[in-house]
């Protein structure tokens, strides 16, 4: 019973936290015209958070750049649990066209392990929305 | 003024100072001078024709010797002024003196070719990682870089 | 006593990583150091190892917002290396699709402002409308952003009647829009009170820091790559440069909102004056030894390109200077002197794009040096109430 509880209170409004790491800003403009009246995300209860410790959900662009590897490892621990990440666009799948520049890592999987992928570069607002529906699917 | 006119008058102005002078294409100057020249060569640009605006400075590894080029931005055209440094001994006096917005650009060089520019209010690198090593200056052409081997989680690596 | 404050890599309002350390004394910031390099992706390098095509779609990713500014000065510079003209019709499409970019940019901008100011609802109406542009942007090229749309030697593809027809439509629609705001602008006096003022960056100092784009216009400085160094076809096209006299973050505003109604002018005569005829011409493989310096005007300021070649297929050196990194000195004159609750907005009102300078604000108590982290939105809420405690100030001078 309590169990059917919390299901249903985590489904209802993830709070997600938006993690730029290192991108060239596409997907990140397109993760917030999410929020604008035509696609409109808060409809799904999803608010856009400030700080870490207030999300359930961290949405992550770009690559990763070896300067913001250590800080994105320490936003993630402070994170609380129970917490799960989207990594969005084709740089956070595998680094997109920047594959084998000397400052940069590759994927964010490299770095924090990730729960959905959403392709695309840069993905569409309607494709955020999907991977974020989805998510709520699996819990 | 047309290019022709601005090419006569710096010749005027700074004599044997310019080693070379070219305008390959419509609005583009490119003169060439000393390092050691530099400082006065850019302060006459400056009082005399005006050009405050350094649009950026790009750095060349051309084998023996890095290749400086100050792009300068004018109404209408633009004007470049090249010097070369040897590999052995690089260094280059700072314009900071004449033109404060110079600094992000001379950091740069710093962090990319390994040049030591004289004279910097702020030496400090700009771009390159807390943990870089030093020694390290991507843009030589000599340097190479070797990817580590990812790591696939939950599948074939 | 003095503060160090860090505004660190993550922050909630930019939406960019970047560090930036201030010293603060009570409220007052006394100076302010900024930390380059979280985006910092070696594309410079990068783009020794691929080839003239290749290039392309490299130069486009340098920034999501202005993506077509460094497509198309890169492919400027390549086109005079390797001595092919595109023909008319390409031309002007891919400067159509330049003043489409610069009016998404702006818009977008004034909906960050206003997100900075406390005006959201702001926000909600320019972006909706920035969705009109993006459609039309979407049926020239395929995608709402990174429209690839600029090849070696013209554009890759062509508009037919019924789109022209559509992007008229959409301009007039924006332009009676874009006068509403202009109306807000001017006429409330809660928004021009938080902007003016704010942020100022005298005539002097904007040349000694090489400002460029709507900041150094803002500031008196008439400078336009666009009128100083026309390319293509900008000799024939009717615009003028916008310029305001009050250096301050009002000046950027109507700066920026005037070159809106100066993009709606040039698309109209783009439309109308479309000349008929192939979009591109075939280039090379090759380019032979020699080297080019391209500019170009986008949204932010001035976009140069340096380009050398080494008559193979890859480039010998590519050197890219964003505006945005041109900007950085003339912030930290911007920010001396200001108010911690400002500096939201005197940050965005550069246009910060900081994945194109690629290239966290840390307030340090200079007598103790503890450090304190302070999020950007707490500053924001500092700010809007420092500004409830303040008086409206009521005859402020709107320059028109």
């Amino acid at each position: 019973m309590l169990k059917k509880l919390t299901r249903w209170s985590r489904i209802k409004s993830p709070w997600i936290l938006h993690l730029n790491s290192g991108a060239c800003n596409a997907c990140d403009i397109e993760i917030v015209a999410a929020l604008t009246p035509r696609f409109d995300v808060e409809r799904f209860g999803v608010l856009l958070k400030a700080t870490p410790r207030h999300a359930d959900v961290i949405i992550s662009t770009g690559p990763v750049t070896r300067q913001l590897r250590n800080r994105i490892i320490r936003i993630y621990e402070q994170t609380p649990d129970p917490k799960f990440v989207i990594a969005v666009g084709a740089c956070a799948m595998s680094g997109c066209v920047y594959r084998g520049a000397y400052n940069i890592l590759g994927g964010l999987d490299q770095v924090i392990p990730v729960d959905v992928y959403v392709p695309g570069c840069p993905a569409r607002p309607d494709a955020i929305l999907d991977g974020v529906v989805k998510l709520l699917g699996k819990l | 003024m047309t290019d022709a006119e601005k090419i006569e008058k710096i010749k005027r102005l700074l004599g044997d100072k310019i080693l070379e002078a070219s305008n390959p294409a419509v609005r583009r100057v490119f003169l060439t001078v000393a390092v050691k020249d530099l400082v006065a060569v850019v302060e006459t640009l400056k009082k005399e024709l005006g050009l405050w605006f350094i649009c950026t400075v790009s750095g060349l590894d051309k084998g023996d010797a890095y290749e400086i080029i100050y792009h300068f931005g004018d109404t209408p055209g633009n004007v470049n002024v090249r010097t070369r440094i040897p590999k052995s001994d690089p260094h280059l006096p700072s314009l900071c003196a004449i033109i404060p917005g110079n600094i992000l650009y001379e950091r740069e060089l710093q962090d990319m070719f390994g040049i030591v520019v004289d004279g910097l209010p702020d030496p400090r690198p700009l771009l390159m990682p807390d943990d870089w090593p030093a020694g390290q200056y991507p843009l030589r052409k000599d340097w190479k870089f070797d990817r580590p081997q990812e790591i696939i989680p939950g599948g074939k690596s | 006593m003095k503060f160090q404050i860090p505004i660190g890599p993550q922050h909630p309002a930019l939406k960019e990583p970047i560090s930036l350390r201030m010293t603060v004394e009570g409220e007052v910031i006394k100076g302010v150091d900024i930390r380059l390099g979280y985006n910092h992706r070696g594309m410079e390098k990068l783009a020794e190892e691929k080839s003239w095509i290749q290039n392309i779609y490299l130069t486009e990713r340098i920034c999501g917002i202005c993506s077509h500014s460094h497509s198309t000065c890169y492919v400027q510079g390549v086109e005079k290396l390797m001595e092919i003209e595109p023909p008319r019709r390409g031309l002007y499409l891919r400067y159509l699709v330049s003043e489409l970019e610069r009016i998404h940019s702006h818009l977008l901008w004034l909906g960050v402002a206003g997100h900075e100011a406390g005006f959201d609802s702001f926000f909600m109406y320019t972006w909706r409308d920035r969705e009109v542009v993006m459609d039309l942007l979407e049926m020239i090229s395929g995608n709402r952003v990174h429209y690839a749309i600029n090849t070696l030697g013209g554009v890759r593809r062509d508009i037919d009647e019924a789109q022209r027809q559509k992007i008229l439509d959409g301009v007039a629609v924006l332009r009676a829009r874009s006068e509403y705001y202009f109306k807000i602008g001017a006429n409330e006096p809660t928004f021009v009170g938080r902007l003016a003022g704010v942020g100022p960056l005298t005539k002097q100092e904007a040349i000694d820091n090489c400002a460029v784009g709507p900041v150094a216009r803002a500031s008196g400085i008439a400078r336009d790559v666009r009128k100083d160094d026309p390319h293509a076809f900008y000799d024939e096209a009717p615009f003028d440069v916008c310029t305001a006299d009050s250096c301050d973050v009002l000046g950027r505003t109507v700066v920026r909102i005037k070159e809106l109604f100066e993009c709606y002018r040039i698309i109209e005569f783009i439309l109308k004056n479309l000349p008929a005829g192939p979009v591109a011409v075939r280039a090379p493989r090759r380019a032979k030894p020699n080297e080019v310096v391209s500019r170009y005007e986008a949204p932010r300021g001035e976009n140069i390109h340096y380009i050398v070649s080494n008559g193979t297929e890859k480039p010998e050196r590519l050197k890219v200077r964003a505006p945005t990194l041109a900007n950085y000195p003339a912030t930290v004159v911007m920010l001396r002197q200001g108010f911690i609750a400002d500096i939201p907005l005197i940050f965005a009102a550069i246009d910060p794009c900081i994945c194109c300078a690629e290239r966290t604000v840390e307030l340090v108590n200079a007598r103790s040096g503890e450090e304190k982290t302070v999020r950007f939105s707490e500053l924001r809420r500092l700010a809007d109430e420092r500004f409830k405690r303040q008086t409206v100030k009521r005859n402020v001078e709107w320059p028109l």
